[in-house]
């Protein structure tokens, strides 16, 4: 049973509906501010380019952002309004570095129609006033007192009530919107009102324009002295203003959805239309009149969504559909006639419109591969937890015991060597003129025995150290300089060194510790301690990067791990670390300007401290598991930033974001020995012993999701994946528009699952699409099949009349049409069903038989179907039982009864939820998710008393998302590790939108019972921004009812406990009467859920 | 502009293709520049975009949580109405004659906003500032109900027969 929901966000939403410019987070910086949903994102204009500040999580959906500057003051505040008629202003506080909330409130109304165009919330660019208009026929105002503080609220009649778009005029006295509507002979206009703030009313503007393109759908107010309006059509632009100027230019049809202001004086916007097309619009003027309009073809981007004018000709450009993008106006077009040059990408994956959960790599991790992006941007996405070696070149090489890379001379940049250590040799390998890895010689060297560590040392020097003895070689000459040897009768069993420090530890618990001094080697102390000795590590974490004051030392017998201090060799602290495993690897580093010992035991478990670089103190003790074999640890920097990779049979790659430790697994299935190789040809390379191979690869960006873009240039709606086949297919459709008429061509697409190289194509038929897709096996045929529901969406019809089952057989790479049978509507949904397939047509669901004829042939055979539903839009299937999404009956629950066959109604949720996808927990739960952006959870009661209630599903859990919902789909994100709690929590994962991928964990109820405890706690500490209430963010909301939300949990709050500082933690533990630590690692361990 | 439009032209005369991306690249010059972005190497990695996690009381200073004026439209339409009159006639008893003119004045408040179109407009080159004050633009007639016209035709001693067209011309004339 699994009541007891926990949701988290694996990845943010990324799609960006508003972006702005303003001076937020003091006088003198300019910031970009991008909401993205439910977070807005604080970046920093630079002279290097743009710097990331923040990102707020903000409990609501964002319906419009907005900058202004109140009298008297020196920074903007940020005015913000949720889709749920909250609003906050915003201040930043840059001496606390924390946001201030001015002012909230709630802008509801007990009664009004919310409009169907969209929320707007404009504010008087002379700041009197916030204007709202949300409901129908209602203009809320806000008035500033002149303080700038806000009044009382009042609403306004308007009289218009289609209203497409308002704007605040610049430059009048009162303060004056112009309003563009459309009447109830669909014709636009537009009409100006001035707002009287003491009669609470309108009074007739100054003017109107009546009769304007029927596609006029934006107003740009342009600032004074020109002031007057811009209106956008789709066919022509008209600039108007009080004085009757009127100017209007013919453009190529298209829909602009965004536009930035360019010049502070408004003489030139950047117009982004439907496809992609930037425009430059330019008011030509004379004497501070506008004398004529002009338009020009820039370039193409993402489609955009907003556009942000940042400076000195660079364009944000944010978008719903593709990534966002950072431009470039350059002054002369490039070869192709484009003006904008792509500086950057933001990953975006909405919207996600469907995805499927597959194992590529077969380690026992999932992969989200999902239809991202619509129209010219859409894509195929692979979201992997991790990060991605790229290889770059492999030689076969058996037996490596550790790898070392050189540089030439101590200040060189770049590594020059890499020793390449065996059971009884060593080899060295150097980058020659063609940037080719060859075979050298270092004579100093002795290549005749295992080399156990290498490093370049100050003065020029190499160091060698091996079972008997260190060796010092001149780096220019290569010849030895000066040799330690070994004690008769001991040899160095592990050694560590830094630039000018070495220690050896040789058998009977002997420690050695060396300096290096004019080019010599000074034996400093000798000490003997109590046990053998396994690892030692001697990274400088302190100020000096040649001289560490500290050793790490790990040991035998009693499992434990010490620091000394150097040089005297003096025990600081030891931790014992329990258990029966002994510690293979120590390494102290520091990520983000802390400093960590880091010990990793032979059964892959991973011990982290955090270490006082200067005292030595260990505290703040975690363990993680990492693998199931011995941990070799190594740093490495990436981009100019340190981390730390563990080598093991699940490679993981350590580092840091937020000061908090982050590990990702790395896509390659077990690694001996790993070092940083950053050569001028392959800077920032890592070389890779795995069994029987040695490698140079690169590495991704350090981050926990890795995503990989396939572009497709047309919108991809369903996707699913064949194992057997090793392919992938997905149904897609491309948009073109001809000079004279739009047309859209639908195709199921085949690619190979590996390398996502297209394989084959089928068109469909002309007004057919694809509805629906999986892959499946019949009862008594072995062979997998590609199923595809259509649908004939008729121009003349409402709802398709028409459809088809296409079942597809893989050969060759190329899919095969096997079988087609006619619907009578549209295939929404496809399922395997007890060897059958099971299919939602319209208002029915529908089981066909895989019947094979005499020659060999196939076909489907209707068997039995059940009527009742308005449009049976999702199914999901388990056993025999069937749960069906209805458009909008909320959730059913149907059963399949053999001896009978026959489909019957069981149960049903007697809500009115518009549905947007269902999935079935387990035997008794499902999960529903509808388009007023809840979840909720629905429970069958078998054990009943009465029929009454046995046909009814219990509505056990509801829950504000706050994200539009497409798909559910059962799997994880992340390796499962048989040994963690973590592994047998059963997960869904859920893709929406805005690009949200969250995680729905089904959690044992006493887990539950503590994290509620935990959530309660949070809210206490973590106050919503703006003053925004976390538990009326979280009640479940629609149309009809508000509830409390109930038997889901928050992950993103509860998670957001390990983001708090210490002394936070602490007052959050005292509260719940846990220690801190167990609490981390409570947290930490959901964390690993996603 | 002046002098990036002219420069634009020169090069008219060395590139005489593609007028239109010429043209672009014209409108191109002088983009607003405060120094942002100016480094010839632009970074695209500056750091990682920190979570905000809101520790501090988010509460608004006193009196800032904003709420709606609750009153119904009509209601308050009525009582504005209602305390304007109360106004007039405190003010008519006290001033006695001079009362007629106030409310004239009182009633015109739609009148001096209306007054500036034909000042904005200018084309229409209408009555000055003096006789706006008193008087209504045809416009704004066209716009008040039979009733309004009837009251202010009463208001000047006129009569108060006809059709709407014929009340507004007795009013235009009466002004004029």
């Amino acid at each position: 049973m699994s009541t007891w929901n926990y949701v988290v966000t694996a990845h943010k939403p990324t799609s960006v509906s508003h972006s702005c410019v303003g001076n937020f987070t003091g006088p003198h910086q300019l910031n970009l501010i991008v909401a993205k949903c439910t977070r807005i994102e604080i970046h920093l204009l630079t002279p290097q380019g743009l710097q990331p500040m923040l990102d707020v999580p903000i409990y609501g959906r964002i319906a419009t952002i907005e900058l202004f500057r109140p009298h008297n003051e020196a920074q903007d505040f940020l005015f913000i309004a949720t889709e749920r008629y909250k609003f906050c202003v915003l201040q930043w506080d840059a001496e606390k570095s924390e946001l201030l909330t001015r002012s909230m409130g709630d802008v509801s109304d007990r009664i009004g129609r919310p409009t169907d165009n969209g929320q707007i919330g404009i504010i008087d660019p002379d700041c009197r006033l916030i204007g709202l208009h949300l409901y129908d026929g209602l203009f809320k105002v806000i008035p500033f007192d002149n303080k700038g503080q806000l009044k009382e609220a009042f609403n306004i009649r308007l009289e218009e009530l289609q209203v497409l778009d308002i704007k605040f005029l610049y430059g009048c006295l009162r303060p004056t919107i112009v309003v563009l509507y459309q009447d109830n002979k669909d014709a636009r206009h537009v009409k100006t009102y001035e707002v009287a703030l003491k009669e609470k009313d309108f009074v007739e503007g100054p003017w109107s324009q009546n009769n304007l393109d029927n596609g006029a759908g934006l107003l740009i107010p342009v600032p004074a002295p020109l002031g007057g309006v811009i209106i956008i059509g789709e066919e022509t632009i008209v600039y108007c203003n009080a004085n009757s100027t009127f100017r209007a230019i013919p453009i190529k049809q298209s829909i602009t959805r965004a536009y930035g202001r360019v010049d502070p004086d408004g003489s030139r916007y950047l117009l982004g239309d439907n496809s992609g097309i930037l425009h430059l619009l330019v008011l030509t003027q004379e004497r501070e009149r506008v004398t004529g309009l002009k338009i020009e073809h820039l370039g193409e981007t993402s489609v955009a969504s907003s556009i942000s004018y940042l400076d000195n000709g660079v364009v944000y450009v944010g978008s719903r559909f593709g990534d966002s993008q950072l431009v470039k106006l350059n002054l002369q077009p490039d070869a192709t006639g484009s003006f904008v040059e792509i500086l950057e990408r933001y990953v975006n994956l909405g919207p996600i419109v469907d995805f499927c959960v597959v194992d590529l790599d077969r380690q026992g991790q999932g992969q989200v591969v999902t239809c991202s992006g619509a129209f010219k941007d859409g894509s195929i996405r692979v979201v992997r937890n991790g990060i991605g070696i790229n290889e770059q070149a492999s030689v076969e090489l058996q037996g490596i015991k550790g790898l070392w890379s050189l540089k030439s001379s101590f200040s060189d940049l770049y590594d020059m060597y890499l020793v390449v250590s065996f059971i009884s040799e060593t080899r060295f390998l150097a980058m020659n003129m063609e940037d080719e890895l060859e075979e050298i010689e270092i004579e100093g060297f002795d290549a005749q025995i295992q080399t156990l560590f290498c490093q370049n040392a100050i003065n020029d020097l190499l160091i060698q150290v091996t079972a008997n003895s260190v060796r010092l070689v001149s780096c220019t000459s290569r010849e030895l300089v000066d040799q330690w040897n070994a004690p008769e009768g001991f040899s160095v069993n592990v050694a560590s060194a830094n630039a000018s420090q070495v220690l050896l530890a040789t058998g009977g618990g002997h420690l050695v510790y060396l300096e290096i001094r004019d080019a010599k080697l000074v034996e400093v102390k000798h000490a003997q301690l109590e046990h053998e000795i396994s690892c030692v590590d001697l990274n400088p974490v302190g100020e000096n990067p040649q001289y560490s004051s500290l050793a790490a030392i790990g040991m035998w017998t009693d499992i434990s791990v010490s620091i000394f201090s150097l040089p005297d060799l003096e025990l600081i602290r030891k931790e014992n670390l329990g258990g029966e495993i002994v510690p293979r690897s120590v390494l102290m580093c520091t990520l983000e300007g802390i400093s960590y010992l880091l010990c990793a035991l032979g059964d892959g478990h991973l011990f982290s401290f955090l270490l006082n670089a200067s005292t030595g103190e260990l505290t703040d003790r975690k363990k993680v598991s990492l693998g199931t074999q011995p941990i070799s640890l190594r740093t490495f920097s990436s981009k100019g930033t340190t981390h730390v990779f563990a080598s093991s049979d699940r490679p993981t790659v350590i580092y840091s974001s937020n000061k908090k430790l982050l590990y990702s697994n790395v896509n390659l299935k077990e690694v001996n020995h790993m070092c940083p190789f950053n050569t001028a040809a392959f800077p920032d390379s890592l070389a890779i012993a795995k069994e029987g191979e040695l490698s140079i690869g690169t590495i991704d960006d350090i981050q926990k999701l890795h995503i990989r873009t396939i572009p497709l240039n047309e919108q991809a709606r369903r996707i699913c994946h064949q194992e057997q086949s090793r392919t992938l297919a997905f149904c897609s459709f491309k948009y073109t528009q001809n000079s004279m008429e739009e047309s859209e061509a639908h195709f199921i697409r085949l690619m190979d699952h590996q390398t996502f190289e297209f394989l084959s194509t089928h068109p469909l038929d002309q007004y057919e699409c694809g509805c629906s897709m999986i892959s499946c096996s019949f009862s008594d045929d072995n062979n997998f099949y590609y199923c595809v529901g259509t649908a004939y969406v008729l121009p003349e019809e409402n709802e398709p009349t028409k459809g088809r089952i296409l079942v597809f057989a893989v050969e060759d790479g190329r899919l095969q049409l096997i079988v087609e049978k006619e619907t009578k509507g549209a295939v929404y949904s496809l399922n395997a069903f007890n060897g059958k397939l099971l299919a939602a047509i319209n208002q029915k669901i529908q089981l066909y038989k895989w019947m094979t004829r005499e020659d060999g042939s196939h076909e489907l055979q209707s068997e039995c179907g059940h009527h009742g539903h308005i449009l049976a839009l999702y199914t999901q299937t388990r056993g025999d039982f069937i749960v069906v999404g209805d458009l909008m009956k909320s959730i059913s629950l149907l059963v399949y009864k053999h001896e009978e066959s026959a489909i019957e109604e069981l149960a049903r949720d007697y809500n009115a939820n518009w549905m947007t996808a269902v999935e079935m927990i387990d035997d008794d739960i499902y999960v529903g998710a509808e388009n007023s952006y809840n979840l909720f959870t629905v429970r069958k009661n078998s054990d009943a008393a009465t029929d009454e209630e046995r046909g009814r599903l219990e509505v056990v859990g509801e829950y504000h998302l706050g994200e539009f919902v497409n798909r559910f789909r059962h799997g994880s994100l992340v390796m499962r590790l048989p040994d963690s709690e973590m592994g047998q929590i059963p997960t869904v994962i859920f893709g929406t939108i805005n690009g949200v991928i969250g995680i729905i964990a089904s959690l044992p109820h006493d887990h539950y019972v503590f994290l509620e405890k935990l959530q309660a706690t949070l809210v206490k500490f973590i106050k919503g921004v703006g003053s925004l209430s976390h538990e009326q963010w979280r009640s479940f909301h629609n149309d009809k009812k508000t509830s409390e939300a109930r038997n889901f949990l928050d992950g993103d709050l509860i998670e957001s406990f390990l983001d708090l500082n210490r002394s936070k933690m602490e007052e959050v533990a005292k509260a719940m009467a846990v220690p801190v630590e167990e609490l981390s690692k409570r947290v930490e361990e959901l964390t690993r859920l996603h | 502009m002046a002098a990036e439009g002219s420069s634009g032209g020169g090069r008219k005369t060395t590139l005489p293709h593609n007028p239109r991306e010429r043209g672009a690249a014209k409108f191109l010059t002088g983009l607003p520049s405060r120094g942002n972005f100016s480094s010839s190497s632009l970074s695209s990695n500056l750091g990682g975009l920190r979570v905000y996690v809101c520790e501090h009381d988010t509460n608004p200073p006193e009196g800032q949580v904003i709420e709606t004026d609750t009153t119904n439209i009509l209601i308050r339409h009525l009582q504005l109405k209602k305390k304007e009159s109360e106004a007039k006639d405190a003010g008519s008893r006290t001033q006695g004659e001079s009362g007629k003119a106030k409310r004239c004045a009182a009633r015109s408040l739609g009148v001096q906003k209306s007054s500036k179109k034909p000042k904005l407009g200018s084309s229409s080159g209408l009555p000055s500032s003096e006789e706006a004050i008193s008087g209504f633009s045809q416009h704004t007639l066209q716009s008040f109900t039979v009733e309004r016209l009837r009251a202010l035709l009463r208001q000047r001693g006129l009569t108060t027969k006809g059709k709407k067209d014929e009340l507004i011309t007795r009013l235009r004339e009466a002004q004029s």
